[in-house]
């Protein structure tokens, strides 16, 4: 697969507040990214995406995606991720974030095409920087 | 005292029968009686009735038919037949096809049929006591899947919350801030985390359906050593795979037993070891995988070699839990491998495991 150019911003769609805070807190600290998106729901994060198409420096190039939400879950905004048009998430990875211990959840995070890495929380900076190496070109 | 109604119907096409039945028994039994099949079904629509008594001869439809017509829709009435005394296929055909309890020759004894009664009386009570006993059992196990399920996401994800903060902290230059509290903070996090985790496995291991899938061992093998040596890098891993051909066995399973042994290997070092070494050999046949995981730690002392794999053993010097090397041994068992360790305190550990290679289906 070709590294996408490279990565500016992070979406980090969580329900809770606590973990949202942490991870932001992360990524700014270790300036993987310029900005940090944060959606509190997986609909909150697809109405983002949905209102932004036309404009492609607003979008997310990397989004991390929890698992246990209320309403709709991380495998649930999967199914709706993949209907949306392919000039954007050709331009996006996803990286599963949670603290799932559930063989089944890691095992169908990883076969899914646009997942790259199911991770675990707690987040470590060297985790996400490996896959930030593999899968973006570093300017 | 009262014991409880037993409720007979008797289905018979002679009336001297069902009359000489009720002048025997009306003081033990309620009993109900019909003249055909078709009055007899009735009445068990209406009737939570208990045993049922049917003569074998009677026009339309036989007692072993009757008996066979309810299988589906009455299924819980303990069934008796009574037939004269030389009715052999009817007898036979009773035994193949009317799930019939007992089998009484005309004329009957009192004390005979009273026993038989009885006894088929006891016999209906085992029945719904057990369906009863059964569907309790899975209320309670679905209560404690439900309870399982709370502990690995509810009463992690806070836990896990914590961590992430203490890492923060870490990555902030605060974690000496506070004299000693955050890194006490920090052990006692990741020790409740532990037996959260293997409380888990143990758990899994116990209830999940053992699943026979593909196993590759390089890759397995370098995600668990990339998942705990992620805390010491320190120690040196040597890894021989031989694998030419498919490996099939339970992944989960196999991926608890190795994780459980690699993790121990790292963490069981000698702290003034220079070289920390773990070495893993795994030959893959068609027949079985041996995998051999070799360290040069602290060893384990011989009169511990036998208890290591019971529960809640631990040796006093080290921070074990006493529960990973139970899990290694209770998951194994359940995929009928085989584990052997020898080790000397001087020169390290190894640990032998053999696992049947599935490849059949």
């Amino acid at each position: 697969m070709t590294p996408i150019s490279n990565q500016k911003r992070v979406m980090i769609i969580d329900d809770n507040e606590v973990d949202l805070k942490i991870n932001s807190k992360i990524i700014s600290i270790t300036k993987l990214f310029d900005e940090v998106i944060i959606c509190q729901s997986a609909e909150e994060a697809l109405s983002f995406i949905h209102g932004n198409l036309a404009a492609a420096d607003k979008l997310p190039n990397f989004i991390l995606l929890d698992i246990q939400m209320p309403e709709m879950d991380g495998f649930e905004f999967l199914e709706q991720y993949r209907k949306l048009p392919v000039s954007f998430t050709s331009t996006c990875w996803i990286a599963m974030l949670s603290s799932t211990l559930d063989f089944g959840d890691i095992q169908k995070a990883e076969a899914n095409p646009y997942v790259v890495k199911l991770l675990k929380k707690p987040l470590k900076p060297a985790e996400l920087q490996e896959i930030l190496s593999r899968y973006y070109k570093q300017s | 005292m009262n014991t409880p109604a037993v409720r007979v119907l008797y289905i018979d096409d002679e009336e001297n029968n069902l009359n000489a039945f009720k002048a025997s028994f009306r003081r033990q039994y309620e009993i109900y009686t019909a003249t055909s099949a078709a009055e007899g079904l009735k009445i068990l629509e209406n009737v939570d009735i208990h045993v049922i008594i049917a003569d074998q001869k009677m026009p339309g439809m036989t007692g072993v038919q009757f008996f066979k017509s309810i299988t589906d829709t009455f299924p819980d009435p303990t069934r008796i037949l009574l037939t004269g005394y030389t009715d052999i296929e009817a007898l036979a055909d009773a035994i193949n096809h009317g799930d019939i309890y007992r089998y009484i020759t005309k004329p009957w004894s009192d004390l005979e049929l009273h026993n038989s009664i009885k006894n088929a009386f006891d016999a209906y009570k085992s029945k719904v006591d057990l369906r009863n006993k059964i569907a309790e059992l899975e209320k309670t196990n679905d209560e404690l899947n439900r309870f399982i399920y709370s502990i690995s996401h509810e009463l992690r994800a806070p836990l896990v919350s914590v961590i992430g903060i203490v890492n923060l902290v870490k990555m902030e230059d605060l974690f000496e801030s506070s004299g000693e509290y955050w890194s006490l903070i920090e052990t006692c996090s990741n020790k409740l985390d532990y037996y959260i985790q293997k409380t888990l496995q143990y758990y899994k291991n116990n209830k999940t359906i053992s699943d026979n899938t593909r196993v590759d061992f390089k890759k397995l093998i370098s995600e668990l050593i990339d998942l705990y040596s992620y805390t010491d890098r320190e120690t040196q891993f040597n890894v021989k795979i031989d694998q030419e051909i498919d490996f099939y066995g339970d992944a989960f399973r196999i991926e608890v037993i190795l994780g459980n042994l690699i993790s121990n290997a790292i963490k069981y070092q000698k702290t003034s070891e220079v070289n920390k070494k773990v070495n893993i050999d795994i030959v893959v046949n068609p027949h079985h995988v041996e995998i051999s995981i070799n360290d040069n730690g602290m060893g384990i002392l011989n009169e511990h070699l036998e208890k290591i794999f019971t529960q809640f053993f631990k040796s006093k010097n080290h921070h074990g839990s006493g529960l990973g090397l139970f899990i290694v041994k209770e998951a194994l068992n359940r995929i009928n491998g085989k584990i052997s360790v020898s080790s000397d305190v001087a020169v390290g550990t190894t640990f032998k495991i053999k696992i049947p290679n599935d490849t059949n289906q």
